[in-house]
């Protein structure tokens, strides 16, 4: 298989040559208008299908390598270093992006899915895809190069001749990989940096050829948010294994990978808020080109880190000296995003608006601006032990603190607009709407301080000020504010179609979504983003103990006390694990049973923690297996009470769900179901085919 | 699969990979520039979308009368312009 795979990365590679410069010649040729010897169309066609038969190959490349796993094939390098044979099946297919050159391997594999997509559906806009397709190829090219030429995931172990005595077991894979949500957490994290591939090719494409109108928009708006929706489900589950693996109690350090997985979210979050200014207003077109462009780039730079060795991480599995190649890249790619943004400035003006500061477009860019703020601030803190080390020799970093102390305050922010956005009118507001707009949410946001201060959350409690129970008091009551806007939004919709069709309140909500999928599976992401929000203000009141433990002990926390029955050990193919049996009581009963563990793997003779986690809608009890005392030989447990975690898992769920239905179409407003498109009696009413009536 | 059926099952791979990609198929879709007309008929889609959501946002009591009002004369007047060039677009 080997020798399959390997000839398969170097027919992709010219394959994807092909695409890219046979691309690229027909559309000089037709950008020229000048009479070739051959059909400009016909060789741009051709391209296509080069790019189609790309995917093909790499595909075959990607069976090879899954197939060299599965059957022990510890001739390669690869397999040998990343498996072995009692390794369970799920975690073969893991092993896939255990390394440098597996994970590089998925990279193209996913770009090569995408690209397939896009050439087969390219009779939506022939041109538009044409040019498209032809960067896809060019980034496709850059990742089939390192393949081919520095991380050759075919490569054979030193001195192996074909026949040849190969190892009898591999090294195995990774101890931390070796859990459930880690064989999808790196692929959804890969679909969701590879996905901005395809909004930045477009986005660049249509200025490169000064694509008339926004409709490009249109066509991009499903790859930009099903590609948002894989990061956001990527970045999550990367912090569910953080949480139930690193055993550390917590789920976000500021590790330089969880930031570099940010920093794409935060500009693709703006740029999907900001490109509806342009879509609906033709506004905000340089904005949004940069904002793509930025995003893309983060999205290399993202696996520059992860991949490249730039970092030290616990997220950076395969580090490598193939970071030169990508900065190499990212400078090309800047290069050319430059130079066709000055080349066609002239197609990027537009009218003068005439919005006011206080209004729907100023809230699109205050938004975004505050997301570029973020993300700007994030990675000056994450490039900064780089720059420090290569300007002063000195490798100056910066703590989870310091992160906390910047991010936090403008993740309030950012909270407090998501509520206030949706209210504002497009071009201008006046103090009456504002009036009629925002009376409600400000009461129950006030209403809620007040609330929290007379249950006992006072940050200022002895006098004391307590930052974080600052913070979490401000998120509870904007939470609520928001909610109460977002609530508002839906009443009165479903209020006007109640009125109009006489359908009850369930029903009318309904209809309302389903006659406009994106804003209200848009309201229901921000519903998302607020119980997200609400399970990271739990954090402010975490506690834990840590305890020796000798059969029978006890150990209490947050009215739980957990009893230790026995402690024991016990082994299999794959690893040796000692762990602890505990009953939990609460109110003088026992609960239920927890036993965390801490394995030894055979293979690679590594550690790694089995958290317990019961989980609640108030709080996670969250236990780990720190080790036996050499010389007591008793195990010392730690117990984390941390409230409110589920929230976090809560919100991104109904995140899922609020992205599905944006995605889904929108129904027409029909005579059968009673009510029109929202035009009231009296109103001027708009006559599609030819203007107004 | 030993060295030499790897390379087989490749060749026997690129040979169909290419005839595929250059197969003389004349059945392709053809490219163009999209015209003014193209680009005005999108717009006018747009704002009729627009003018939509105003009503709907109307309706459910967003806005008082007086910015209803105001914000629906420039929508109504920027699609009255994009008419008059639709129209004259068609009958060129």
């Amino acid at each position: 298989m080997a020798s399959f795979g390997s000839f398969s990365l170097i027919i992709a590679l010219v394959l994807a040559a092909y695409n890219l410069l046979a691309g690229a010649f027909s559309l000089f040729l037709m950008a020229q208008n000048r009479p070739a010897r051959i059909s400009a169309e016909r060789l741009a066609d051709t391209a296509r299908r080069a790019g189609i038969a790309s995917f093909i190959a790499i595909s075959a490349a990607a069976f090879a390598l899954v197939w060299s796993v599965f059957t022990n094939d510890f001739s390669l390098l690869y397999i040998a270093e990343h498996s072995n044979i009692a390794l369970p099946g799920p975690y073969k297919f893991a092993a896939l992006w255990a390394g440098q050159e597996g994970s590089l391997l998925l990279w193209a594999w996913l770009l090569a899915v995408y690209g397939f997509v896009l050439r087969l559906t390219h009779k939506t806009d022939v041109k538009l895809y044409a040019y498209a397709g032809t960067i896809l190829a060019g980034i496709q090219l850059f990742f089939l190069i390192l393949l081919n030429v520095v991380a050759q995931p075919f490569a054979l172990i030193p001195g192996y001749v074909p026949g040849g005595p190969t190892p009898a077991d591999g090294n195995g894979l990774n101890p931390l990989l070796q859990y459930a949500e880690m064989v999808i957490h790196p692929p959804l994290l890969y679909l969701g940096y590879v996905g901005f591939s395809v909004p930045f090719a477009f986005a660049l494409g249509a200025l490169m050829m000064r694509y008339p109108g926004e409709k490009w928009i249109k066509i991009t708006r499903k790859w930009t948010m099903v590609t948002w929706l894989f990061l956001t489900a990527g970045i999550f589950l990367g912090m569910h294994w953080a949480y139930a693996v690193l055993g550390w109690g917590g789920y976000w350090g500021w590790d330089p990978v969880e930031i570099a997985s940010l920093l794409p979210w935060l500009t693709g979050t703006a740029f999907l808020h900001s490109v509806m200014m342009q879509e609906k207003k033709g506004l905000m077109k340089s904005w949004n080109v940069w904002l793509i462009f930025s995003t893309f780039m983060l999205s290399i730079l993202g696996t520059l880190l992860t991949r490249g060795g730039l970092v030290s991480s616990v997220h950076a599995f395969a580090q490598s000296s193939i970071g030169y190649w990508f900065i190499v890249f990212l400078v090309i790619v800047a290069a050319v995003c430059i130079f066709t943004y000055i080349l066609q400035f002239s197609h990027l003006q537009e009218a003068p608006s005439d919005h006011g500061l206080v209004s729907r477009e100023a809230a699109f860019l205050f938004n975004s601006l505050v997301l570029l703020s973020v993300c700007f601030v994030l990675l000056w803190g994450t490039l900064y032990p780089i720059l420090s080390e290569f300007t002063v020799g000195n490798k100056v970093t910066f703590d989870a603190v310091w992160f906390n102390r910047i991010a936090v305050p403008m993740g309030l922010f950012l909270l407090l607009l998501t509520g206030i956005g949706p209210l504002l009118p497009w071009r201008s507001t006046s103090l009456r709407s504002i009036r009629r707009n925002f009376v409600l949410p400000v009461l129950v946001l006030w209403a809620t301080v007040i609330a929290c201060l007379v249950l006992g959350m006072n940050p200022w409690k002895g006098g004391v000020y307590d930052r974080s129970s600052f913070y979490a008091l401000v998120c509870f009551a904007v939470s609520a504010g928001v909610l109460t806007a977002i609530f508002s939004e839906f009443f009165r919709g479903a209020g006007v179609l109640m009125r109009k069709s006489g359908r009850n309140i369930f029903a009318a909500t309904f209809l309302l979504i389903r006659r406009n999928t994106r804003r209200y599976g848009g309201y229901i992401i921000h519903i998302g983003v607020v119980v997200s929000m609400l399970g990271f203000a739990g954090a402010a009141f975490n506690k834990n103990v840590e305890k020796e433990m000798a059969p029978h002990d006890k150990l209490d926390i947050g009215g739980y006390s957990m009893e230790l029955v026995t402690s024991s050990q016990d082994s299999n193919l794959n690893y040796n694990t000692e762990f602890a049996m505990l009953d939990v009581y609460r109110h003088g009963q026992k609960q239920f049973e927890m036993a965390p563990e801490h394995r030894v793997y055979l293979a690679s003779q590594q550690p790694q923690t089995i958290v317990a986690i019961h989980s609640t809608i108030l709080w996670d009890l969250y236990v780990v297996y720190e080790g036996t005392n050499p010389d007591t030989g008793q195990p010392i447990i730690k117990a984390y009470l941390n409230p409110l975690v589920s929230w976090l898992w809560a919100g991104v769920l109904i995140i899922v769900l609020g992205t599905v239905i944006a995605l889904s179409p929108s129904v027409k407003p029909t005579a059968v179901q009673g009510e029109d498109s929202g035009i009231l009696p009296g109103q001027k009413e708009i006559n599609t085919a030819g203007g107004i009536a | 699969m030993n060295s030499t059926q790897g390379m087989i099952a490749a060749a026997l791979l690129m040979i169909a990979l290419m005839v595929y990609t250059f197969w003389p198929d004349n059945g392709f879709a053809g490219q163009h520039e999209k015209t003014r007309l193209e680009y005005l008929l999108e717009r006018k889609e747009q704002l009729a979308e627009n003018l939509r959501d105003l009503n709907f946002e109307f309706g459910a009591g967003k806005y008082p009368e007086e910015d209803f009002q105001k914000a629906s004369q420039q929508l109504e007047s920027e699609q009255a312009q994009l008419m008059i060039e639709i129209d004259l677009l068609q009958k060129a």
